[in-house]
């Protein structure tokens, strides 16, 4: 018997080969609304968790720095400036629409010379083994369909001694926290969706990924296995937002 | 867990410090010397981490710096405002411990020592030129007057303890003791010296 193999697309099970275009068809919708978005759905919280991750990052003048799911390049911009002449950011992004708001933004803030844009996959990253000092990837990994996949991935692209910095939604350490995020989430998130991008689908579907993601100690273990070392997290607004660092050995 | 109101409240002093120097464009220019390096502040009472990047004649306040850092300063709120504000050559007895780049600690101590804000061209921007100018006036004057002020109030508070109270000695008075501790200390050694030709 042939059965089909199937992960998790939100609360529903679709076929593996499925869920990136399924993931695909959310950002698209919702790409040009991307930022707004975001400010409206975290109070623009958001911008404050991406700062600690820029802190957490370390980097340095002359650093090469791969900004995965970058989407509209708020890391980027800010790597870009850390890094300098002789450093390198690339913005990468598996969804074209993502890749081209984020490019347009940036350029037209100035940003360039030290900043290059790929379209990739985080399970498949196309560049050399020990290529980076720094990888960061921002509410991306819930999205990836085989997140050990992505992780030895993006181990293998490191170099020694790099870290790897994963900012993604989490469990909240509070049950009145957690229940009150159920119900934002759940009633308040899609109805805003369909205010600002017609799209309630788009915002349910953020909201199932995010339960469905793994816990801040699972993602833990999951880089431990992958191979990273000296991993750790760092819970942001009461858990509702982890930040997950793994060194490469 | 990593302190989001510590985080906030460096957004907003590092926002409001930013737009100052705006004010300030020789101690832009000046910060332009240190481009991407960084000052960690291990303030210990009350015990506060912050890293300050230069970065495009602006600064940058972390929290959770993580990385490198060119100079590292430990010690006290109050001995950092110190040392920032007065020209000390030597950190010995302030309280202050310095580790790392001090070309760069002495560089950012210049800075902060001819820190200019043109407050005025800040006032008019928000308030027009005349309403801005009579704030700017006044502000001077009210400044002047509290600074001399607050001489005054030292001058007459060091009178009083040492000349009415007598709590404490007159900086002649010291100078004399002083000079008679070394007069003993001579003829100690005088003796002493006698009696090792006996």
């Amino acid at each position: 018997m042939n059965e089909e193999k199937t992960t998790h697309f939100g609360f529903q099970q679709v076929p593996v080969e499925e869920k990136a275009k399924r993931v695909a068809d959310v950002f698209h919708s919702v790409a040009a609304k991307y930022d707004v978005m975001n400010d409206l759905m975290s109070a623009g919280i958001h911008r404050l968790w991406k700062r600690l991750t820029i802190e957490a990052s370390a980097v340095r003048p002359g650093h090469k720095v791969l900004d995965i799911a970058g989407g509209t390049g708020d890391l980027s911009y800010q790597f870009s400036k850390l890094v300098g002449a002789n450093g390198q950011v690339i913005l990468a992004d598996i969804n074209e629409s993502m890749l081209n708001v984020g490019r347009d933004r940036l350029i037209d803030r100035g940003v360039a010379g030290n900043l290059s844009y790929a379209q990739c996959d985080a399970q498949f990253l196309p560049f050399t083994d020990n290529t980076f000092d720094c990888i960061t990837i921002a509410f991306g990994l819930r999205n990836v369909t085989d997140k050990d996949l992505a992780l030895r991935s993006m181990l293998r692209v490191l170099k020694p001694g790099g870290r790897l910095l994963v900012l993604e939604f989490s469990k909240p350490q509070n049950e009145l926290l957690s229940k009150a995020y159920d119900t934002y989430s759940f009633k308040i998130l899609p109805f805003m969706g369909k205010l600002v991008t017609q799209d309630a689908d788009s915002y349910r579907y953020l909201a199932e990924s995010i339960r469905m993601h793994p816990d801040q100690e699972t993602l833990k273990s999951m880089m431990d296995n992958a191979g990273f070392v000296n991993s750790e997290f760092h819970n942001m607004t009461g858990g509702i937002v982890a930040l997950h660092k793994g060194i490469k050995p | 867990m990593i302190n989001m109101l510590t985080s906030a409240g460096l957004v907003a002093a590092e926002k409001c410090i930013n737009k100052s120097l705006q004010y300030d464009p020789a101690t832009q220019n000046a910060l332009t010397a240190c481009e991407g390096k960084i000052l960690s502040l291990q303030i210990t009472a009350p015990a506060i981490k912050i890293a300050v990047l230069i970065q495009e004649k602006s600064i940058r306040l972390m929290s959770q710096w993580d990385g490198e850092v060119d100079t590292q300063l430990s010690g006290s709120m109050i001995a950092l405002a110190q040392i920032a504000q007065t020209p000390v050559h030597n950190l010995k007895d302030s309280g202050v411990t310095v580790m790392g780049d001090l070309q760069f600690l002495a560089h950012l101590q210049k800075i902060v020592q001819q820190l200019d804000i043109d407050w005025e061209e800040m006032l008019t921007q928000i308030f027009g030129d005349l309403i801005g100018h009579q704030m700017a006036q006044t502000l001077r004057s009210k400044i002047n007057w509290t600074q001399n002020r607050a001489k005054t109030a030292q001058r007459l508070a060091s009178e009083f303890v040492t000349e009415e109270l007598q709590a404490i000695p007159s900086t002649i008075e010291l100078k004399e003791f002083y000079r008679q501790v070394d007069e003993l200390r001579l003829a100690v050694d005088r003796l002493g010296a006698r009696f090792n030709n006996l």
